[in-house]
C-alpha cells in the first residue's frame, strides 16, 4: 500500500461528554475549551505547542476563533472560523492539512462545540441563513425536520424503501452506541421500538431525529516528523475531496455532490470502497447516510434493501461505531468533528468495547447546510492507521 | 388574505429561481424579472408535529403551536417550493401556489400557502425585479 498522500498526522482526538440538560453556567466556549484541553492531553502535548487554531460553532457569537484563543492562552501563527455546519470538521482538516505542509504552521488543534439545547436550537434553525428566516421559519418549518421527511419519502419512493427498510439504520447504530459509553441513547433498539416511536414528521419519527445535546470536540493535526517522534500510532489522510453548491439546489437532494466527488477520492487515495474497514457517514438522518454510502460507492449494485438488512444489520458492517449522531447526540457544529474523532479512536484502536478490529483504512464524510431544499456542503476523507 | 405567488426568472436566460439569487448560476446575469407561478404538483408532504405549546419567532412574536402540513411542490415553472398546504391536500395532488402576507400574528417575510388548484387566471402581469441593478451586469 502506498504512503499517505498529505504530510500532515491526526495524533490527538477528544470528545466531551454529551449532555442533555447542562447546567447554566457551562457555555459554548466551555465545551470547545474543555474539548481542546481533553485533545491535547489524549495527544501528549502541551497547549504551547499549538500555532494553530481553527474552530466551528453555531452559537459562539459574539465570540469568535481569536476570543477564545485568547482565553485559552494560546499564541498562533494560523487562524480559521469555519461555519459550515455538518462540512465544517473535514473542511477545518482540509485547510489545516495544506497549512502543515505548506509550514504556516506546525501544530494545529481543531475543535468544534456547541451549547444546544432547545431554545437555542431552535434559534439557530429560524436563523440558519436569510432564507430560513424570511421563507422557512414563517411556515413554520420548526428545523429541518421536514425538509428530511421530504428527502426520506423520494429515497425511499426511488429505491423501494419502507419505513422497516429504514429501520435498519438507527437499530444498527443503536447496537454500536450500547458499546459506546458516551452516548446518549445506549439501550438496544428493536424494530417493534422504532415502529411505535413518536412520529415528528412523517416518515420521520423520533428515533429518525438527532437527540439536541451540548458539548465538544476536538481533533490535533501536526506534522509527520512529529507524529513519529510520539512513539504511538497517528491517523494519515490519504485524501480529502469537497464539493459545494453543485446544483444551485435545483437536484433532488438524493442524488448529491457526493456522486461527484467520488472518483476523485478514491483516485487520489488509491484504495477503493471494498478497502474501507470502517465509515463514518454525517448522519442528521437515516436517510443521508444511505444518500452518501450510495454516491460514494459503498453500497454494492445499488441494492439498498439488501445492504440495510444484511451489510448494516445482519452483519453489523461497522458504520457510525459510536452510534453516530442518532445515538450518541447532535451537540451543534460539534456534529462535523464527531465522525473524525471516532475515526481516530477506531484507528489507533482505542475505541473499547466497540473496538474495529484490524482497522486501518476508512471513510469519514461531512455533509450539511441546508439551503433551501436540502444540503449544499459535502465532503468525504480516506483516514489511514500509520503506525 | 393571499396575493399571486412569484418567482424570478432571468432576464437573459430565463433561468428561474426560487428563492431569489443575486446572479444568474447559469448565464450570470443580474438581471431578474418577477414571474407569477399559478401551479405545482405535491411531490412529498407531512403533517409537521408541534414543537411546543407556544414558540418565540426571531420577530420578538410568539406563535401559538399546531401541527403544520408541509409539501414540496414541483411547479409549473420548474423549480420547487417548500408550502404549507391546505388541509385535504395529498401527494400527486395539482395544487394552486399563493402568497399569504402575515395576518394574525407580525410574520417576518413571507409565507409561502397553496390551495387546491381552481384554475383561476393571473391576476396581474409580470414586473422587473432588479434586486442588483448597479452590479456590473453580466459576465461574458
Amino acid at each position: 500500500m502506498a504512503e499517505p498522500l498529505t504530510r500532515a498526522r491526526i495524533i490527538g482526538a477528544a470528545e466531551t461528554p454529551y449532555e442533555r440538560h447542562p447546567s447554566t453556567e457551562r457555555r459554548t466556549e466551555t465545551f470547545i475549551a474543555e474539548a481542546v484541553v481533553a485533545a491535547l492531553h489524549d495527544a501528549g502535548i502541551s497547549r504551547d505547542e499549538v500555532d494553530g487554531f481553527g474552530v466551528a460553532s453555531f452559537s459562539l457569537a459574539p465570540d469568535h476563533a481569536i476570543d477564545l484563543t485568547w482565553k485559552l492562552g494560546m499564541t498562533i501563527r494560523w487562524v480559521m472560523e469555519d461555519t459550515n455546519g455538518g462540512a465544517s470538521g473535514i473542511n477545518m482538516l482540509q485547510h489545516a492539512i495544506r497549512a502543515i505542509e505548506a509550514g504556516d504552521a506546525e501544530t494545529i488543534v481543531l475543535a468544534a462545540g456547541d451549547r444546544m439545547e432547545r431554545r437555542e436550537f431552535h434559534l439557530m434553525t429560524d436563523r440558519y441563513n436569510r432564507v430560513s428566516r424570511d421563507y422557512m421559519a414563517p411556515l413554520p418549518l420548526n428545523g429541518p425536520n421536514a425538509l428530511f421527511a421530504f428527502l426520506t419519502e423520494r429515497y425511499g419512493r426511488a429505491h423501494g424503501l419502507a419505513r422497516e427498510d429504514f429501520a435498519c439504520v438507527p437499530i444498527a447504530q443503536r447496537t454500536w452506541a450500547t458499546r459506546n459509553p458516551g452516548a446518549v441513547y445506549r439501550a438496544p433498539m428493536t424494530l417493534d421500538d422504532y415502529m411505535a416511536s413518536l412520529p415528528i414528521a412523517p416518515p420521520l419519527t423520533r428515533y429518525d431525529c438527532v437527540p439536541i445535546v451540548s458539548g465538544g470536540d476536538a481533533i490535533v493535526v501536526t506534522t509527520e516528523e512529529r507524529a513519529a517522534k510520539l512513539g504511538r500510532p497517528s491517523v494519515g489522510v490519504r485524501a480529502i475531496r469537497s464539493i459545494f453548491n453543485d446544483e444551485n439546489q435545483d437536484g433532488n437532494g438524493i442524488e448529491t455532490g457526493f456522486a461527484r466527488i467520488r472518483d476523485p477520492l478514491w483516485e487520489a487515495a488509491g484504495v477503493g470502497p471494498e478497502d474501507m474497514d470502517a465509515a463514518f457517514i454525517y448522519d442528521d438522518y437515516p436517510v443521508m447516510v444511505l444518500v452518501q454510502l450510495g454516491d460514494l460507492g459503498m453500497i454494492p449494485a445499488m441494492d439498498v434493501k439488501r445492504y440495510v438488512h444484511k451489510t448494516l444489520l445482519e452483519d453489523l458492517y461497522p458504520v457510525n461505531t459510536s452510534g453516530g449522531q442518532l445515538s450518541a447526540g447532535q451537540a451543534g457544529a460539534a456534529g462535523g468533528l464527531h465522525g473524525l474523532v471516532e475515526s481516530v479512536q477506531q484507528l489507533r484502536g482505542e475505541a473499547g468495547e466497540r473496538q474495529v478490529q484490524g482497522a486501518e483504512l476508512v471513510l469519514t464524510t461531512g455533509y450539511g447546510m441546508v439551503l433551501y431544499t436540502h444540503g449544499s456542503s459535502h465532503n468525504a476523507a480516506i483516514l489511514e492507521r500509520v503506525a | 388574505m393571499s396575493a399571486p405567488f412569484a418567482v424570478t426568472e432571468c432576464v437573459d436566460c430565463g433561468y428561474v429561481a426560487y428563492p431569489p439569487r443575486i446572479l444568474c448560476p447559469v448565464c450570470a446575469s443580474s438581471r431578474w424579472k418577477r414571474r407569477l407561478t399559478e401551479n405545482g404538483i405535491v411531490t412529498e408532504l407531512t403533517v409537521r408535529r408541534p414543537v411546543a405549546k407556544r414558540r418565540q419567532l426571531p420577530s420578538g412574536n410568539w406563535l401559538d403551536q399546531e401541527e403544520t402540513r408541509l409539501a414540496a411542490i414541483q411547479s409549473d415553472a420548474g423549480v420547487r417550493v417548500i408550502a404549507r398546504i391546505a388541509p385535504g391536500v395529498e401527494i400527486g395532488d395539482r395544487v394552486r401556489l399563493r402568497q399569504e402576507a402575515s395576518t394574525a400574528i407580525a410574520l417576518p417575510g413571507q409565507v409561502v400557502s397553496a390551495d387546491l388548484a381552481d384554475g383561476s387566471a393571473d391576476e396581474a402581469a409580470p414586473t422587473i425585479h432588479a434586486p442588483l441593478s448597479d452590479y456590473p451586469g453580466r459576465t461574458p
